[in-house]
């Protein structure tokens, strides 16, 4: 039975184990493991504080776990800072989105990261064509580089913000509820986008609350709760109901 | 199948349209400048000497202005300029009264000025307190101790430095024969600093960290420096201009420049920059200054007491901002 599934034929890209996190007193993270799969697309669920956020940050080099270990493509990976995280190829699609709002596509696209012709000039016509294949890549489809973030639609942006880590040739891209605050429709084109992203050959950790989001593009999930891990389980394993149920039934902190 | 999504063509241009901000100063500029010639006696405010006056005082202002609205794009205020420019030309003066070499004395006031900028920006960004507050109590700071060290009086240089030496014809000699060497430093450096902010990689990390600096510092843009380094960028451009005042005026005045660090916000708001930041352009700032500028000269020229026209200024500047937020807000809809 486990021989027919790809998931288990694929190596694994990134593996956490037995993470311990602390904030003063609080035990967010209480010794979890955790992995993805090469071009898997996991789900990670769980209550409200159930650590979610804390996990991927740990992994993303936002905080520092006090105990536990990551492996990256089977090598102990030391991620001490965001810049670490993504020279090794994890991107972050922010909650809030990491747009400006008032500048371009392009801008957008590159900010930080900008192509430079001599002196540090931009290169603005490399800016522009790499940001329309990325764009297309993911099948969102704008009539013009130049135009700025905020006439964009919700769903529009966080195209672009995926576009950005497409193009940065991400391996793993770590998305923190990329669908709320955005209308149903627009929700639709965010799941698209992912469902491309896999296409790619990327990983992806989709967290959410939204189990009807999460639960057509994802192949397993992860439901978190209290800082432990509390299920694992594919895709062909479950139902909506069921990971509901799994959620809910969380025993509760003592 | 994915999803398509399509902003149409039509649509882009014309937001192109809307979204040149400048256009509103365009404007207003070219308004003014007609009713100034038509309305003034003789169409004296186009005479070749009120022309020649202009170039020659509004670069001033002007290039404060530019460094004043590249710092508010990314989202931090001045309000210590005038007093760095006396603190500049006060430096320059004493240099010179002790024979340092011209341009040795030109470079240590510019590295004065960066230095200045560069205390302000530090101030600002490590002491994590408000640009306003910051540079306001530098403001205060310095002009005391100006007050104090140069005990209010004023300094001729003439004694120290004989008019028409090659290094005052750089500054403040004429190209041609005509054209202000003022007005030719003025439109260089808008120039300079207009391919920076818009071309530069620097620039764009002006208008990302004015426009959304949690996101900027995401994407690994050291926001804090870049802050710094507009707040540097004014600093010598006040240097800059106390060097033009002085060989201009000929004697420093512990007063010198009062006025402008407000002046420059306004120029820089008429120009289309949001005080909010992420918002403006150099050739908006450009026009901003000269129209402030001519307002004033024109003004002055149509017979308005000169006491009186802060209050058009005022008013202009208030019915200016309305402007542009109307036209944002068409924009956003
Ligand atoms: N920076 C912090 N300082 C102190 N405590 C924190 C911090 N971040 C998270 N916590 C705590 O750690 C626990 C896990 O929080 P986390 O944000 O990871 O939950 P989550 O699963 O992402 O929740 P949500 O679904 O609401 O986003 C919570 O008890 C939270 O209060
Ligand atoms: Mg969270």
């Amino acid at each position: 039975m486990k021989a027919d599934s790809i998931g288990e034929s694929r190596g694994v890209l990134v593996k956490m184990v037995n993470i311990h996190k602390w904030f003063g007193k609080v035990h967010a993270l209480k010794g979890v493991d955790f992995e993805v799969k090469h071009s898997e697309i996991v789900g990670l669920v769980g209550d409200n504080g159930a650590g979610k956020s804390t996990l991927i940050k740990v992994l993303s080099g936002v905080y520092l776990a006090e105990e536990g270990e990551i492996f990256f493509e089977g090598r102990r990976a030391n991620i001490t800072s965001p810049g670490d995280a993504r020279k090794l190829g994890i991107e972050t699609v922010y909650q809030e989105q990491a747009l400006a709002p008032n500048m371009s596509i392009s801008r957008n696209i590159f900010m930080g990261r900008e192509p430079t012709k001599a002196l540090g000039f931009m290169d603005k016509k490399a800016m522009d064509k790499a940001s329309m294949e990325a764009l297309r890549n993911i099948r969102l489809d704008v009539a013009s580089p130049d135009l700025l973030i905020t006439v964009l639609s919700g769903g529009q942006r966080q195209g672009v913000a995926i576009a950005r880590v497409l193009h940065f040739e991400a391996k793993l891209v770590i998305m923190d509820e990329p669908t709320i605050a955005l209308s149903i429709k627009e929700a639709h084109q965010v799941l698209e986008f992912i469902k491309q992203l896999r296409e790619e050959n990327i990983s992806v950790i989709f967290i959410t609350h939204n189990l009807y989001h999460v639960f057509p593009v994802a192949e397993r999930f992860v439901i978190l709760g209290s800082g432990e891990k509390i299920a694992d389980v594919e895709k062909k394993d479950t139902s909506i109901d069921h990971l509901t149920e799994l959620i809910v039934r969380e025993p509760s902190r003592l | 199948m994915g999803v398509i999504l399509t902003v149409s063509k039509k649509q882009s241009s014309l937001l192109k349209l809307v979204s040149f901000r400048a256009a509103n100063t365009v404007i207003v500029f070219v308004v003014l400048m007609l009713v100034f010639t038509f309305f003034t006696r003789n169409r004296v405010f186009l005479s070749s000497r009120n022309m020649g006056l202009l170039s020659k005082l509004a670069p001033d202002l002007g290039i404060i202005a530019l460094g004043i609205g590249i710092l508010m794009i990314c989202g931090e205020f001045d309000l210590s300029v005038a007093s760095i420019v006396a603190v500049c030309a006060y430096v320059f003066v004493l240099l010179l009264k002790g024979g340092t070499s011209l341009f040795l004395i030109a470079i240590i006031t510019l590295g004065l000025g960066a230095a200045l900028g560069l205390l302000n920006g530090l101030i600002t960004v490590k002491g994590g307190i408000p640009s306003f507050i910051a540079t306001l109590g530098m403001m205060m700071f310095w002009r005391g101790i100006l007050y104090v060290s140069s005990r209010m009086w004023p300094i001729g240089i003439r004694a120290y430095l004989p008019a028409g030496t090659s290094f005052e014809q750089i500054f403040v000699g004429r190209m041609g024969g005509v054209i202000p060497a003022q007005a030719v430093w003025f439109v260089g450096l808008a120039a300079i600093l207009g391919v920076l902010l818009h071309f530069h990689k620097f620039g764009n990390w002006v208008y990302a960290t004015g426009d959304n600096r949690e996101a900027a510092r995401a994407m690994g843009i050291n926001t804090d420096w870049v802050k710094i380094g507009c707040f540097m960028i004014v600093g010598i451009l006040c240097a800059f201009v106390a060097i033009l005042q002085l060989l201009r005026l000929g004697s420093f005045c512990c007063t010198q420049g009062q006025g402008f660090e407000l002046k420059a916000i306004a120029a820089s708001v008429v120009g289309g920059t949001f005080l909010t930041g992420g918002i403006g352009s150099v050739v908006g700032i450009f026009l901003g200054a000269l129209t402030i500028q001519i307002m004033e000269n024109g003004l002055i020229l149509m017979g308005i007491p000169v006491f009186g026209i802060g209050a058009f200024i005022g008013l202009a500047i208030i019915l200016f901002v309305i402007l542009n937020s109307y036209v944002e807000r068409k924009r956003i809809s």
